[in-house]
């Protein structure tokens, strides 16, 4: 069951807080830092690293459930910046979803290279923490937008997106969970997109 | 239907693969044609941009986890190779680097290769260009060299020798394909000034001087390969896109 409502305690018990993140001014030092590690500023890179390794390793870590892995990935992920800063480009989105976007492809492909099975235990509160506004500064409209357009996804489906995109599931996986074959986890992931960007795009 | 072959899946809502890329829940043949085919097409590319941003709200709500702090030691050490540890990482074949020299990594810069010069695209991917520069007099052996090196039979590869004493950079082109009609030229860039021309990278050995007025700056310089129209930049400046850069870092 999904609730939006405001959770009453606040989540945000890390040391580095989120409110370092997603404001404007807070995106547009990223970008800054970004480019100082595009000119091969190796203390742009280490201010990068400071304020983003800590997210970023929490991703990373939801994905592959396994510390060291995740740690060896995030390793990856800031050599990867440093040899990719080049082709951040600022017009073409913030820097904190480029960002994101490279911990998590990073993250999946290493999970897709392992084949072992492994333990799919889905966490529930994703929701509860995307609607929870108690921590200031995120980006707000943007998560708000988001929480609500998932709200509109229906049931399945919407599981669906959440465990691909926050745990790394694969359709196999999904199929095995829902019981359902392949084919259908494809769908239901197609149709999950297509009502999500409906909502998202329309004003 | 079933993923076979090229997925024909694109055709009918690329914007749908792209967000099933994003997702991660690409088949892992369907995701790596995918990941190939955004390198050609800039629609795909916008398409995964808007999809990430779309979603990133959702990660960004997962609680942050502090990493171990030996992690970023980890990483210094990797952006800043140490001779020969260098070479290794990126299986480069090993030349041997002598101690003491001062080695530098070209980076590339893969976008606007992309956007100025697909055709050229598969040049900039099998490449990886290292300066080692002489420090020391006393080394005896020949102290300074910059290397391109392929990781496919048919790509290209420089060998650059950077000597700083002589004011000398010596290029020598390997199995060289430069793109048709493109010439790559060699810069070099003060601090704060504009880019000179070192001279074109050739098709055979060639050695191009280094300005007697620049020798002195190396450490703080900028060296860059870029893709010019044939024969080189017509006004001196570069115009093409610089698919490496790099500077000299004291080891």
């Amino acid at each position: 069951m999904v609730w939006l409502g405001r959770p009453a305690h606040r989540q945000n018990g890390a040391v580095w807080g989120d409110e370092a993140l997603g404001s404007a001014q807070r995106e547009a030092d990223l970008a800054r830092l970004i480019e100082g590690v595009a000119r091969g500023e190796r203390a742009a890179l280490q201010a990068l690293y400071d304020a983003t390794a800590p997210k970023l390793l929490g991703i990373i870590l939801r994905i592959l459930k396994d510390r060291a892995a995740a740690e060896d990935t995030l390793q990856e992920v800031f050599v990867r910046i440093w040899q990719r800063s080049g082709s951040y480009d600022p017009l073409a989105g913030a820097p904190l979803p480029w960002l994101i976007a490279i911990a998590r492809h990073r993250a999946i492909d290493r999970l897709r290279q392992d084949r072992s099975a492994r333990l799919t235990q889905a966490e529930d509160g994703w929701f509860e923490r995307l609607a929870d506004t108690s921590d200031g500064e995120a980006d707000l409209a943007r998560r708000d937008a988001l929480a609500q357009c998932l709200d509109q996804v229906a049931m399945p489906q919407r599981d669906c997106l959440v465990l691909a995109y926050c745990e790394g599931w694969s359709r196999e996986e999904l199929a095995t969970r829902f019981d359902r074959p392949v084919n259908t986890i494809k769908t239901w992931l197609r149709r999950g997109l297509l009502s999500l960007r409906t909502c998202l795009e329309t004003p | 239907m079933s993923g076979s072959g090229i997925p024909p899946d694109w055709q009918d809502d690329p914007d749908l693969a792209a967000g099933e890329y994003v997702l991660g829940t690409l088949s892992p043949d369907e995701r790596a044609a995918f990941a190939e085919a955004l390198e050609a097409r800039a629609d795909l590319r916008s398409a995964v941009a808007a999809w990430e941003a779309r979603l990133a709200p959702l990660a960004a709500t997962i609680p942050a986890v502090a990493p171990d702090p030996a992690l970023w030691t980890a990483i210094a050490a990797r952006i800043r190779p140490a001779a020969g540890a260098a070479v290794a990482a990126d299986a480069v074949p090993a030349h041997p680097v002598a101690a003491g020299d001062r080695i530098v990594r070209l980076e590339r810069r893969v976008r606007r290769w992309r956007m100025t010069a697909a055709t050229a695209a598969a040049l900039a991917a099998g490449l990886a260009l290292w300066i080692a520069a002489g420090g020391t007099a006393a080394l005896r052996e020949p102290p300074h060299y910059l290397a391109v090196v392929d990781r496919g039979g048919t790509l290209p590869a420089l060998i650059v020798r950077v000597d700083l004493r002589a004011g000398v950079v010596q290029v020598r082109s390997l199995a060289a394909e430069t793109p048709p009609e493109r010439s790559l030229e060699l810069w070099y860039i003060d601090a704060g000034a504009a880019p000179q021309s070192l001279g074109l990278v050739p098709g055979e050995t060639a050695r191009l001087p280094i300005p007697a007025a620049l020798r002195t700056r190396t450490e703080t310089a900028t060296f860059a390969v870029t893709v010019e129209p044939k024969g080189g930049a017509p006004d001196g400046k570069p115009t093409g896109p610089a698919i490496y850069s790099g500077r000299l870092i004291r080891d």
